[in-house]
């Protein structure tokens, strides 16, 4: 046994408590000749640089895992072996770092197409919603419209119902004075036979009665031309009756439609159906909904 | 605590591209393990650095606010990057980019701190040199220390709002200045 014996048992024990993993250990003094400051240096050195890189190597994985990609791995100090490895852990590195920006530039392109996608619903909605409320506001105009049609419709049907009621009284009037009329054209003969009998005595009852047959006459032929008046007027009523409600039929028919657009625009609370407005808003509810969860 | 105060000479000392400063110190910042290269550039024997707390190589133009972001981050358990510029026993300084992280034991337990320094970029210093600057002036206006810490680290929070970086995020933005990855 050699007198360096502790001083080799030293060492062993060293590289024992390294290989079990313990890279706090390193080579005591050994004694001041030239080869056992050597062989301390040596071997401290060895651990110092695998210490070195355990360090870097756990350190720069962890802090790749974390994110923090400008953290690099330090390859100074790092000969040979030790500098490969590093480099290609440097290089993993890199590779990671590469991923997590894709990985944020495709987060960014998907934020990027919700933002569009929620300004163009915006748009969408809100064209909706004015168009909706232009429509409703049309349809109660049309509406409103249609109502006093139909109003001033039954009033003129009114009128024209009147006019040939009137017209029947005429009708009846005339035939009264036509009846006086006749009447009195035999009345006027009876009175220029008897004046003829007469003689000279009734020669001026004689021009009274023919002047009261001219009279009758003129009567006659005058209320037979109010007749066939009255009939054209009669004929002429019978005929706006048939129109105006013909008229007031379709414009109740066109009320009912404006009624199912009003309801379309802004709902039904008898069949409890969703207007076109609140759709629209539902729509950029919705479409909102989607885009939180997208961008989360 | 030192015994004796160091007089920064100005003089720049510089270690290679290849070279990692290794320190470990207890929980409470007591110096464990110190590797070759740290007792080099720090010009210091290890038994007069092990045992000592760390602030053994503490250069008076460190800001405050810096340790107090580095104690309050291991406290919660996590890593931390940070240019430092480091005092050595002959009044050198040194420059390192310091990654200072727990030493945890197989049940989780903090059992230390552990320390990898590597070569700075010159951008970086120049950066970092900048910043701490500013913050060192606001911190020399308050006399006690306490409140000196406060005001260092409020600007650094002011600087780092301003950019819209984090503190993390600032440290990587230098460290790969004039790099792309
Ligand atoms: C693992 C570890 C490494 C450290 N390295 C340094 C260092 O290189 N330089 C330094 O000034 N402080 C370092 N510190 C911080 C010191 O513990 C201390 O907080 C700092 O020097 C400020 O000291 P002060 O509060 O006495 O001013 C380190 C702390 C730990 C836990």
């Amino acid at each position: 046994m050699g007198e360096n014996d502790e001083a080799l048992y030293a060492i062993a024990d060293t590289c024992r408590q390294a290989a079990a993993g313990n890279l706090e250990a390193r080579v005591p003094y050994l004694g001041e000749s030239k080869a056992e400051t050597e062989v301390r240096s040596a071997v401290n050195d060895l651990l110092d640089r695998t210490d070195a890189f355990v360090r870097e190597a756990g350190a720069a994985s962890a802090a790749g895992a974390a994110g923090h990609f400008y953290r690099r791995f330090l390859a100074g100090g790092m000969g040979g072996a030790y500098r490969r490895a590093a480099e290609e852990i440097s290089r993993s590195g890199d590779a990671m770092s590469h991923n997590a920006e894709q990985i944020a530039s495709a987060a960014e392109s998907r934020i990027a197409f919700a933002d569009q996608l929620e300004s163009a619903v915006l748009a969408l909605s809100e064209k909706i919603a004015a168009a909706a409320g232009e429509m409703g506001r049309s349809a109660n105009g049309l509406a409103g419209f249609a109502r006093s049609a139909v109003g001033d419709a039954e009033r003129g049907l009114e009128t024209v119902t009147e006019l040939r009621r009137s017209s029947g009284q005429i009708r009846h009037a005339v035939d009264l004075i036509n009846r006086v009329a006749m009447q009195t054209q035999l009345l006027s003969l009876n009175a220029s036979i008897e004046a003829a009998r007469a003689g000279a005595a009734g020669r001026g009852f004689s021009v009274v009665a023919n002047e009261v047959k001219t009279l009758a006459n003129e009567t006659g032929e005058s209320s037979g031309e109010i007749i066939d008046q009255v009939d054209a007027v009669q004929l002429a009523s019978e005929d706006a009756v048939r129109v105006l409600k013909a008229v007031t039929d379709r414009i109740r028919e066109m009320s009912g439609l404006i009624d199912g657009i009003a309801a379309a625009v802004d709902g039904d609370t008898v069949h409890e159906t969703t207007g076109l407005s609140e759709l629209a808003e539902v729509l950029r509810v919705e479409v909102q909904r989607f885009l939180t969860a997208a961008r989360a | 605590m030192k015994t004796t105060q160091v007089r920064p000479t100005g003089q720049e000392r510089k270690f290679s591209d290849g070279e990692l400063i290794v320190t470990k110190t207890d929980t409470r910042g007591i110096l464990t393990y110190a590797n070759d290269v740290f007792l080099r550039i720090s010009a210091l024997d290890e038994e007069e650095a092990i045992g000592q707390p760390h602030n053994l190589i503490r250069h008076p133009d460190m800001p405050r606010a810096v340790f107090k972001l580095l104690w309050d981050t291991l406290k919660e358990r996590r890593e931390i990057f940070a240019y430092v510029v480091n005092l050595a026993a002959d009044g050198a300084h040194y420059w390192v980019f310091a990654h200072v992280t727990p030493s945890f034991d197989d049940s989780g337990r903090v059992v230390g701190y552990h320390s990898n320094r590597r070569v700075p970029s010159r951008s970086a210093i120049a950066a970092a040199d900048e910043l701490y600057g500013v913050l060192r002036a606001a911190e020399r206006r308050h006399d006690r220390a306490q409140e000196a810490v406060a005001a260092g680290y409020a600007t650094l929070q002011r600087v780092l709002e301003e950019r819209g970086r984090t503190y993390d995020e600032l440290v990587w933005d230098l460290s790969t200045n004039g790099r792309t990855r």
